[in-house]
């Protein structure tokens, strides 16, 4: 039904914001927090998820949260940290050892204290989710950091990742995702980093074709709420919609990794190939001067080893 | 106007009056000038932090970490300074037809309600600007800068076109309509957040409803869609005024977008530097002893002159100043004449590089390289197509001898500069060297160079290119920012889930699909301006077209070339005004001329969109 009809007889409307089409876990997760919220609160709330990012980008979606145009959007850490820069200790590279730490981590402590920062930045974060590891991407096979000495690297215009890729001495340069496929095809860009799901969604493995399972970053997601709009709910319903964003968030994260899956094999079948890294050692080595010199934005150097260590 | 100079109390009275208006007039004078150099010192800046960061990449391996996003901030700044200008200029995207129909009185009352409709868009735009930049947070990780400043400078902005309307209105005598308007804009800004009224429409449907009202009584298009959409607030729309205006900034806030001042600066700057002059000599020399031989060398200099440039507006300007009177002195008749001109400009934002793609690809994130390949293969066959209406329509008896290929290759060197610049915008984008917002800076210095060594400009020469450019960019600039409001509106209410429910409703084939979008945006072409429509039916449509199986970049192109036929359609026509501008040939008789020549583009149409169905 189109969403006029729908508001006509719902009792309040709430503008949720996606980059995505329908069949994207991030869509699916929205519907589960609607199906619980309509199990527990019949009739009182209304989701219309806006997809295909027709209402801008992740900073877009932030700044709509904030002013109100937008209630709820599930978006990455990384673009929270223009609000709370302690969120990109979640962004650092070589960090987590796997999914499960990653979801572990967000679960615990860290996750509940980055929440309430973003608390005072007007974002209410009832649960996190996890987009999966990025993986490095190349032409040809990449194994060693060294390899990568002089490769014009495509990176996101953010310094994290600029100084990760350049302590490997690659030549970072900041391209839009809708650009990177034909500035890879033209030779503009060697390589570049991205999750597996986005990886095949672009079809980047017919320009870079070979994976290095490098899983060098984890991004994590945040499932937001705008203050305004959460203050305006009663007791209950936080709760409900509490409880509604975790099951929405855990089959996000059930979802992804089925995705990725998928995305993998098709991948493998339009000539994707890959590879492990070799010389672990080395590969951290690039990480630790972004550690330190990230330490005192995201909380000392200490809270960095509590996450690595734990 | 029969309301001027109402005030006849006493002579001294009047003589207060007048000295007001002096002092309007100088106030206003003042500040464009002010706006104007401000808007182009922006322009340079904005070119040198690219043009360094090309030379640093490719020459040093390395960067200015911000660029882009000091780019973005500058081309916002660019927009807040010389929207204000603009609303005087022809790129203030009125629509005269309706206001021309009615009596002096009615003329008189719908020229107050557009003063209202351009007042309150300033009032939402400088308070609701004013606001953003209280509530939204956070920073530019690579600025090291507050995310407000953007915002700031375009509430800024809307204070400017505020003062502006008023001086000008003063300026002119009509202090009256000037305090109606003022005192209406203020009451329905302060009384609109008491009201909440439910007209059983969707919020979206209203805000168009309201777009139209502006448009009819020919209020600057821009301002018409910020205050239809301020106006859907207490008409149950859930964007706040902030909201709203965060919104438009952002939609006009992206890296690709820069390329659209550096491509007008390169078209303005091929004009002063002599060098299209020596195109249209090439053109003769290949095409002038054909039949309708000097119509041919207009199509084919424009065709050339849109591989330099990307506005068909500052090609049909072009081709008005210099060709027009060329066709004239020929014995061609001023309509047909100017519609030859209008027609042909249209390939400039088919043929790559071209501001319509641009604004497509920013708004659908569609590759901007494969639009652009799409658009040459379209301009081109536009072209051909027009080559045939020529010959068909043009009885010119060969004005010119056959010329020989030592004139043809003499005119083809002299001609090569303007070439130099069309390289560098294909071999940048489409090899790989630069992106696209760079390809357009290096071509902008290009021209600068060539306006430097071949006319010998200097100082005030340049000064007036960078700030006409950076006035229609603004003009631009904010008929984007203004129309991703709407946008937003028509997302929120799924109006893109209803036109794909229409188009299943006719059978959801591609066939099907094509035809309702062709038709859907030739009424749009009739009326509202070709970027705005592109802004609004381009995420409408688009979905439909990849639902049906079409090739998005191919539905791209259909709705590019379509929409720019509507560009020479009544109502509004903007190439044909543009052209009627220029030459004094009344609109309504370049209408009439170019009839068979939208006959040949819809031709083209048709083609394009077969093959659009037939390559499934
Ligand atoms: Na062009
Ligand atoms: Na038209």
């Amino acid at each position: 039904l189109p969403a006029y009809l729908r508001r006509a007889n719902a009792a309040q409307s709430l503008t949720i914001a996606t980059l995505h089409n329908d069949d994207d876990p991030d869509v699916k997760a929205w519907n589960k927090v609607a199906e619980v919220v309509e199990q527990k609160l019949p009739g009182q709330f209304s989701f219309n998820i806006v997809k295909n990012a027709a209402l801008g980008g992740e900073k877009e979606m932030t700044q709509g949260i904030r002013l109100g145009s937008i209630q709820g959007a599930l978006t990455t850490v990384s673009v929270m940290s223009a609000y709370v820069p302690e969120t990109q200790i979640l962004d650092l590279p070589f960090l987590f050892k796997s999914a499960e730490h990653l979801e572990t981590v967000t679960a615990g402590e860290v996750g509940q204290g980055l929440a309430a920062k973003l608390a005072k930045s007007n974002f209410i974060v009832p649960a996190y989710i996890n987009y999966g590891a990025r993986q490095l991407l190349t032409k040809e096979p990449v194994l060693t950091p060294d390899q990568l000495k002089g490769k014009v690297m495509r990176v996101i215009q953010s310094p994290l990742h600029t100084k990760l890729w350049a302590a490997y001495g690659a030549n970072p340069t900041g391209i839009p995702i809708n650009e990177t496929y034909n500035a890879l095809s033209t030779g503009v860009a060697d390589c570049m980093d991205l999750t597996k799901a986005a990886y095949a969604a672009f079809k980047l493995y017919e320009v870079v074709p070979d994976m290095t399972e490098t899983a060098h970053i984890w991004a994590a997601g945040v499932m937001s709420y705008g203050a305004m709009f959460w203050n305006g709910l009663s007791d209950d319903q936080q709760e409900v919609f509490t409880e509604a964003s975790k099951a929405g968030c855990a089959h996000f994260n059930a979802l992804l990794k089925s995705q990725e899956v998928e995305a993998m094999a098709e991948a493998a079948k339009g000539g994707g190939k890959v590879f492990q890294p070799e010389d672990r050692p080395a590969w951290v080595a690039g990480a630790k001067p972004v550690w330190s010199e990230m330490a005192d934005k995201v909380g000392g150097m200490e809270a960095i080893e509590a996450i690595a260590n734990g | 106007m029969t309301y001027q100079n109402t005030d006849t109390r006493s002579g001294a009275a009047k003589g207060r009056g007048l000295q007001v208006q002096a002092l309007a007039r100088a106030l206003h004078r003042g500040l464009s000038a002010l706006l104007g150099a401000a808007a182009a010192f922006v322009l340079l800046v904005m070119l040198v932090i690219v043009t360094v960061n090309i030379v640093l990449r490719y020459g040093f391996a390395s960067s200015i970490l911000g660029a882009e996003d000091a780019g973005i901030w500058l081309n916002v700044i660019i927009v807040s300074l010389g929207a204000p200008l603009a609303l005087g200029s022809a790129l203030a995207m009125r629509l005269d037809v309706v206001q021309t129909r009615l009596g002096a009185r009615g003329q008189a009352v719908s020229a107050v309600i557009a003063d209202t409709i351009t007042l309150l868009s300033g009032l939402a735009i400088a308070f609701g600007g004013a606001q953003v930049v209280q509530l939204v947070g956070g920073s530019s990780d690579a600025l090291g800068l507050p995310e407000s400043i953007r915002f700031g400078f375009f509430a800024v902005g809307g204070g400017l076109v505020l003062v502006m309307v008023v001086l000008e209105q003063i300026a002119s005598g009509r202090m009256i309509e000037c305090a109606i308007a003022l005192v209406a804009a203020l009451a329905i800004y302060f009384g609109a957040g008491q009201v909440h009224l439910s007209p059983g429409l969707p919020p979206s449907i209203c805000a168009a409803l309201i777009i139209l009202l502006g448009v009819a009584v020919s209020a600057p298009m821009p301002h018409a869609f910020f205050a239809a959409a301020f106006l859907a607030i207490p008409l149950g729309a859930s964007i706040p005024e902030p909201a709203m205006i965060n919104i438009a900034v952002n939609g006009a806030s992206k890296f690709l977008l820069l390329a659209i001042p550096f491509f007008l600066l390169s078209g303005t700057l091929l004009t002063v530097s002599g060098v299209a002059e020596r195109l249209i000599r090439f053109a003769a020399a290949c095409v002038g002893h054909l039949r309708g031989g000097l119509g041919q060398t207009t199509l084919l200099t424009n065709l050339m002159f849109s591989g330099a440039s990307g506005s068909s507006i500052a090609n049909a300007a072009f081709g008005s100043v210099t060709l027009y009177p060329e066709l004239v002195r020929n014995g061609y008749r001023p309509e047909r004449a100017g519609a030859i001109v209008a027609a042909s400009s249209i390939l400039d934002n088919v043929v790559p590089p071209s501001i319509a793609f641009l604004v497509l690809a920013t708004v659908t994130n569609l590759s901007v390289g494969k639009l652009l390949v799409g658009g040459l293969w379209a301009g081109l066959l536009l072209a051909a197509a027009l080559f045939v209406a020529l010959r068909l329509t043009v009885n010119e008896a060969a004005v010119q001898p056959r010329a020989g290929w030592g004139l043809r290759g003499h005119t083809f060197l002299r001609a090569l500069p303007a070439f130099g610049l069309g390289l560098i915008v294909v071999f940048g984008i489409r090899f790989g060297i630069v992106t696209t917002t760079e390809a357009a800076a290096a071509a902008a210095l290009y021209s600068v160079g060539l306006a430097v060594i071949f006319a010998r400009a200097r100082g005030a020469g340049l000064l007036q290119a960078f700030r006409g450019s950076a006035i229609e960019a603004a003009a631009i600039g904010m008929m984007i920012a203004s129309a991703h409001p709407f946008v937003s509106l028509l997302a929120i209410d799924n109006v893109a889930g209803l036109v794909k429910q229409a188009a299943s409703l006719l059978g959801s084939g591609p066939v099907a699909v094509t035809l309702l979008a062709v038709i859907i945006l030739l009424i749009a072409g009739l009326f509202i301006d070709t970027g705005a429509a592109i802004l609004i039916l381009g995420p409408l449509l688009l979905p439909a077209a990849v639902a049906a199986g079409l090739d998005p970049i191919t539905f791209g192109v259909i709705i590019v070339v379509t929409l720019m036929i509507g560009g020479l359609t009544p109502p509004l026509g903007v190439l044909i005004f543009v052209v009627a501008g220029i030459t004094n040939v009344p609109s309504s008789a370049l209408f009439r001329s170019v009839v068979p020549y939208v006959a040949a583009l819809v031709c083209a149409l048709i083609l394009i969109c077969a093959y659009a169905i037939l390559s499934i």
